[in-house]
């Protein structure tokens, strides 16, 4: 779909469209239960239009309005109109990439990166086309990206000697506006230099900042956090194999103007890997140091908030308790999912993810790590496993330390290609396990914690595009914690006793039908079967149909 | 070349893994402190057994818990009933959260006695006790305008109503808010306001005015006022009347005069304490211009007067004072 002018492509149209009808049902196995409503209905319809205009063969911009229409809504009510993506991108002189608007950025792991730290499973099958969904609603990307509202350049310098090239990224964006009395305008900015030295050495020079401009609010207490980092990769590639070392270490600096004392902390993960060619087998040991201390706004904000109430069934029995975050709701509720960097320790579930909560920069963890991962040439068979085996640098309440071991796999088999069957069928089979022990004489410092997740998934072409799908996920956590509890400025003020004993079971099954690579027609059925951590357990059942395009 | 590699293969984990141990100290609260048992390590004790506030000694009371906690030590004259309370919340009890200088929480005043001393500690039954003697009590620095341990100053000049049951007397008993005396005025007027007055001229300690800091915004007036139980008919007036032309005599029409106004509408005794410069002019009971220079000027406070007043219509009033005193830089702690 595109307008062509006399010098080629002027305007395009991208974007995305879809339509989702469901039908759900909740079930208690309280009779009592005379209040919460066991049925409900909705779905919408939404075009994501996108003007993609070349003024020129240096220059793009971008445009993309949303119209949603929800289920019912008619002749102009429950329409929303929203406008989803605005930049403007080129290179200026051949030599400066520019971007401004909507960015989708990132940098590294302990600087700015979109850590994925709750759904630890890639998804399969219906759950796959779930993720997705919320992937791109939540303007997640692949390549952990998170979307920003700023500026952004780069551009890159070839030398005949000592380096090969520097390539330069800088970027700026805003994180919230001044209120004009106490809320500052909020900016997060940074940038890198990669030195790309040689064929065995690549090292960079990364820095990012949080900061609030002083003047915009009758405040003096401004923010700040900060952090420098070196990456390096250093490695010799040879035919047969390739090794090396990367890593990345730094510090960073977190505090308020008028704090007596800043936070203040650095961090180190390096580890050395080993590629076998013939093999097609990577695998890598590496040692994490991530202090107490550390903070890093943009890599350690995570996804999901667990503070926040559910939007889907979020109360039930006749006295309406919350119905906390279940594993199903991570795939089903886009709402629950921050589209932005958070300056503040959000909080998260000891049971999805106690070792890593806020992925790889998880500040208060050190240990060593492993990961392996196989893909063969034809990728009838991709299998990735990793374990860290971590514990705390610093006590929280006490000196002893907890500790983590966090085992997670996922083995990918296409067997159409193995057996060479004409039809696409492949199964996913995943799995996580993560252990959390403190170790004391003193009983209530005591803590274990277990949890385990398993996910199931396929997809069989019974005739030609139209695929069967068909998932199971279980998902278990059992044991005890001591979480901390933060005042506003992150201090732990407070310890509050967390136990668990909950398990989830998922199941679904449906037929998709996929007219392109691009768009699909999918109807399913899930349930999921949710024990309320032994007090209040419940059901809920989803017929849905899901048409999806992107163009 | 290979070499070099391999080198930097070794240097770079060991650079960059390399950090402070952090073993002696941890994050946000001791676990023990928020859900250990609660036991007492240490009994209380006090430094001294018995101490002599008037030459400034202290006490300090000690003791150690096994966990952090809210805790109350209450000390209790024998004879004058005077109670001193001392709150915190820590593990260790000592000098730096528990010193006791000698003064007063609740009225009256300690006196040389011995004090009964017991610590308490929320949500635990657990009590200790222990016992201090008090010496002499504790001195308190300022310019005393009364305390009527010495009986009525001649100085002074009073006046009383002919109503019915008056009592306007200087009394000793152990109800007295400092030492053994205070001034009782009591009796019912059913027509007219004033009951009694007492007037304290600078004159009677031997100066034409009294001897305070010119700064107003640094001289508290203070006094200790008994409220009868039941009865909240009374109204104290201070009236301070200052001779600003030095002429040893008060001109209502050209000179200064500043009001406190006191409904006495609680029960026991009570300290009150108002910086001079927030006291201010009133022509019956509402707020009026000096006619003077308009400055708190309380280095020329002539004449104190007190003033006894009570409704005529709603019956008897009946109240007590004691220990009028000036202090400076902040209002007495007793």
């Amino acid at each position: 779909m595109a307008i062509f002018s006399q010098a080629g492509k002027k305007v395009q149209f991208v974007g995305s469209a879809r339509s989702i009808l469901s039908n759900s049902g909740f079930e208690t196995q309280q009779e009592e239960d005379t209040v919460t409503s066991r049925k409900s209905a909705g779905g919408y319809a939404l075009i994501d239009l996108g003007f993609k205009i070349n003024p020129n063969a240096s220059t793009e911009i971008l445009g993309m309005i949303r119209i949603k229409n929800s289920l019912g809504g008619f002749w102009g009510s429950n329409v929303a109109f929203d406008v989803r993506q605005l930049y403007v991108r080129g290179v200026a002189g051949n030599v400066l990439r520019y971007q401004f608007g909507n960015i989708d950025y990132k940098m590294t792991p302990y600087t700015f990166y979109n850590h994925n730290a709750d759904m630890l499973l890639a998804g399969t099958g219906v759950l796959k086309m779930k993720e997705d969904i919320l992937n791109y609603e939540s303007f997640y990307s692949k390549n952990n990206t998170w979307r920003q509202q700023g500026a952004a350049i780069d551009f890159g310098l070839n030398f005949p000697k000592v380096v090969k090239d520097i390539k330069f990224n800088g970027f700026i964006t805003r994180l919230n506006p001044s209120n004009l009395t106490n809320i500052f305008e909020r900016f997060y900015g940074g940038g890198n230099m990669i030195v790309h030295q040689s064929k065995y050495l690549t090292f960079g020079l990364n820095q990012v900042s949080v900061f609030d401009l002083k003047g915009t609010a009758s405040s003096e207490n401004a923010y700040k956090n900060s952090v420098s980092s070196i990456t390096y990769d250093l490695k010799l590639d040879q035919e047969k194999w390739k090794i090396g070392v990367k890593g990345e270490s730094g510090i960073s600096k977190a505090g308020y103007a008028l704090d007596t004392s800043q936070l203040e902390d650095f961090f180190a993960n390096t580890q050395l890997y080993v590629k076998l060619k013939k093999l097609n087998l990577e695998v890598a040991a590496g040692y994490m140091n991530n202090g107490a201390d550390f903070r890093s706004a943009g890599a350690q904000s995570k996804r999901i908030n667990y503070s926040q109430s559910n939007n889907f069934f979020d109360r039930y029995t006749n006295n309406q308790i919350q119905r906390g975050i279940s594993m199903y709701d991570l795939y089903n509720d886009p709402l629950l999912y921050a589209s932005s960097i958070s300056t503040g320790i959000m909080t998260y579930d000891p049971s999805v993810n106690n070792a890593l909560p806020y992925g790889t920069a998880t500040f208060n963890r050190k240990g060593v790590y492993s990961t392996l991962h196989y893909a063969d040439s034809a990728e009838k068979l991709t299998a990735n496993v990793s374990y860290y085996n971590l514990s705390e640098v610093r006590g929280q309440g006490t000196l002893n330390l907890k500790k983590f071991n966090y085992l997670k796999s996922d083995v990918k088999i296409d067997l159409g290609k193995t057996f060479a069957m004409k039809r696409d069928l492949s199964i996913e089979i995943g799995g996580s396990y993560q252990l959390t022990k403190r170790e004391s004489q003193i009983e209530f410092e005591q803590v274990s914690l277990t949890a385990g997740a398993l996910s199931l998934g396929g997809q069989f072409e019974i005739v030609d595009k139209l695929y069967l799908l068909a998932n199971v996920y279980h998902f278990e956590s059992k044991g005890n914690d001591l979480l901390p509890v933060r005042n506003t400025k992150d201090e732990i003020i407070n310890f509050s006793v967390y136990n668990t004993n909950r398990f989830e079971n998922y199941y679904a099954g449906g037929l998709k039908f996929q007219f392109s690579p691009e768009i699909y027609l999918s109807a399913f059925y899930e349930t999921n079967w949710n024990n309320g951590n032994g007090f209040n357990p419940y059901k809920l059942n989803q017929f849905m149909i899901i048409y999806n395009m992107k163009f | 070349m290979k070499k070099s590699i391999l080198y930097l293969l070794i240097a770079i984990p060991v650079l960059f893994s390399c950090r402070k141990k952090e073993a002696d100290k941890f994050d946000g609260p001791g676990l023990n402190d928020v859900y250990g048992a609660f036991s007492v390590i240490t009994p209380l004790a006090t430094n001294v057994d018995s101490v002599d506030f008037s030459i400034g000694q202290t006490v300090v009371f000690t003791a150690e818990l096994s966990k952090i906690t809210d805790w109350e030590i209450t000390i209790k004259g024998q004879s004058s009933g005077a109670v001193k309370r001392i709150e915190g919340t820590s593990s260790t009890i000592d000098a730096s959260v528990a010193t006791w200088s000698g003064n007063t929480t609740d009225l009256p005043i300690f006196k040389e006695e011995i004090c009964d001393v017991k610590i308490s500690f929320s949500g635990e039954s657990d009590t200790l006790e222990t016992t201090i003697k008090i010496i002499h009590a504790k001195l308190n620095p300022g310019f005393l305008v009364a305390d009527f341990e010495s009986g009525l100053n001649p100085g002074w000049s009073s006046f009383i109503q002919s109503g019915a049951d008056m009592d306007f007397q200087i009394k000793t008993d152990s109800s007295a808010a400092q030492g053994n005396s205070y001034y009782n005025m009591a009796g019912t007027v059913d027509w007219d306001y004033l009951i009694g007055y007492l007037y304290f001229p600078a004159s009677a300690y031997g100066a034409p005015q009294y001897p305070l800091n010119a700064n107003p915004d640094n001289v508290y007036f203070n006094l200790m006022i008994y409220g009868e139980p039941g009865l909240v008919n009374t109204i104290l007036l201070f009236q301070f009347q200052e001779d600003e032309d030095a002429n040893g005599g008060f001109s209502n029409a050209s000179e200064d005069m500043y009001s406190l106004q006191i409904p006495v509408n609680w029960a026991g005794w009570k300290m009150v304490s108002v910086k001079y410069s927030d006291i201010p002019c009133l022509v019956n009971g509402s707020p009026s211009s000096p006619n003077g220079n308009g400055q708190h000027n309380p280095d020329k406070i002539q004449q104190i007067n007190m003033l006894d007043l009570a409704n005529p219509v709603t019956g008897n009033a009946k109240t007590k004072v004691d220990y009028i005193l000036f202090t400076e830089n902040a209002p007495l702690n007793p």
